[in-house]
């Protein structure tokens, strides 16, 4: 079943929030909006390191958090110290953070908004391939002076 | 009190183990899903398990299944982002002790984990 606009704004809402609450309650910084935009072009909108979100049962896509290796450092020595963390932590870091935004959607969306394990990725694997009948929004957020996309893909 | 620690992150187990530093907890073991984290169980019998449930493999809510099976005495608190009413309320019914949504920061695992305490003292 096809997500009408109105549902996909809503959804994009949710995330937002969820985003917020993250940074928010973890870090006490907010995380700042930029202005979403639906993406037309091919191709996805990726910084170094990528936590992917499927999403099955009422809505069916997908929903990744990018952001360079430095926006993960920084909330990696805040949570547990760590000054150089190994590649390892920041893909795990990336993953968690996806993992956490998506979860939370479900106070809204209830139990039928099932996700996946987060699946982490560092850089544009060649074997990604996002459906064509997926509408894909960005959200560019700022937190800490690190940018990173919110980027949600729904059918 | 003996706490096994599981969670497919690593961030996260270690964020759980960094903040409890201060309690009378010996930290036993971590599990990065729940197979490993049965294997755990039957070894070495922990006081308080943490639980996620997103995890691969077999997620939380099967390894509860399983550890109120070989292990019913356990206090499991789930730790999880999965924040609908619904999981909260299946977990407490297969036997969890404590419910906690991520994001935590300390103050929530501390506030989750005095309670916890706290109800055991008094059983």
């Amino acid at each position: 079943m096809k997500t009408s606009k109105a549902e996909f704004d809503a959804t994009c809402s949710l995330f937002i929030n969820s985003v917020n609450n993250y940074f928010r309650h973890l870090t006490e910084v907010d995380s700042e909006l930029n202005v979403p935009y639906i993406k037309q072009s091919e191709g996805l909108v990726l910084k170094d390191y990528t936590g992917m979100i499927g999403i099955s049962g009422n809505r069916k896509g997908f929903v990744y958090i990018s952001a360079d290796r430095d926006m993960y450092e920084d909330l990696i020595k805040i949570f547990i110290g760590i000054d150089d963390p190994s590649d390892e932590d920041i893909l795990d870091m990336a993953g968690e953070i996806s993992n956490v935004v998506a979860g939370n959607v479900r106070a809204n969306l209830g139990a039928n908004f099932m996700i996946s394990v987060p699946v982490v990725f560092q850089g544009m694997p060649s074997q990604l391939k996002i459906p064509n009948d997926v509408s894909i929004y960005v959200i560019p957020i700022v937190w800490n002076n690190h940018e990173a996309y919110v980027v949600i893909g729904l059918q | 009190m003996r706490l096994l620690i599981v969670d497919d992150s690593s961030i996260m187990r270690r964020i759980i183990e960094k903040n409890l530093k201060d309690y009378d907890i010996e930290i036993i073991g971590t599990a990065p899903d729940g197979q490993k984290a049965l294997e755990i169980v039957k070894e070495k019998k922990p006081d308080v398990i943490t639980l996620d449930i997103t995890m691969p493999g077999m997620d939380g809510l099967a390894c509860l299944d399983e550890i109120m099976v070989i292990h019913p005495q356990a206090k499991v608190m789930i730790i999880t982002a999965l924040s609908d009413k619904l999981t909260g309320l299946k977990a407490l019914d297969k036997g969890a002790r404590g419910f906690l949504y991520k994001p935590v920061n300390a103050g929530d695992l501390a506030n989750a984990f005095d309670r916890l305490l706290k109800r055991n003292e008094n059983e």
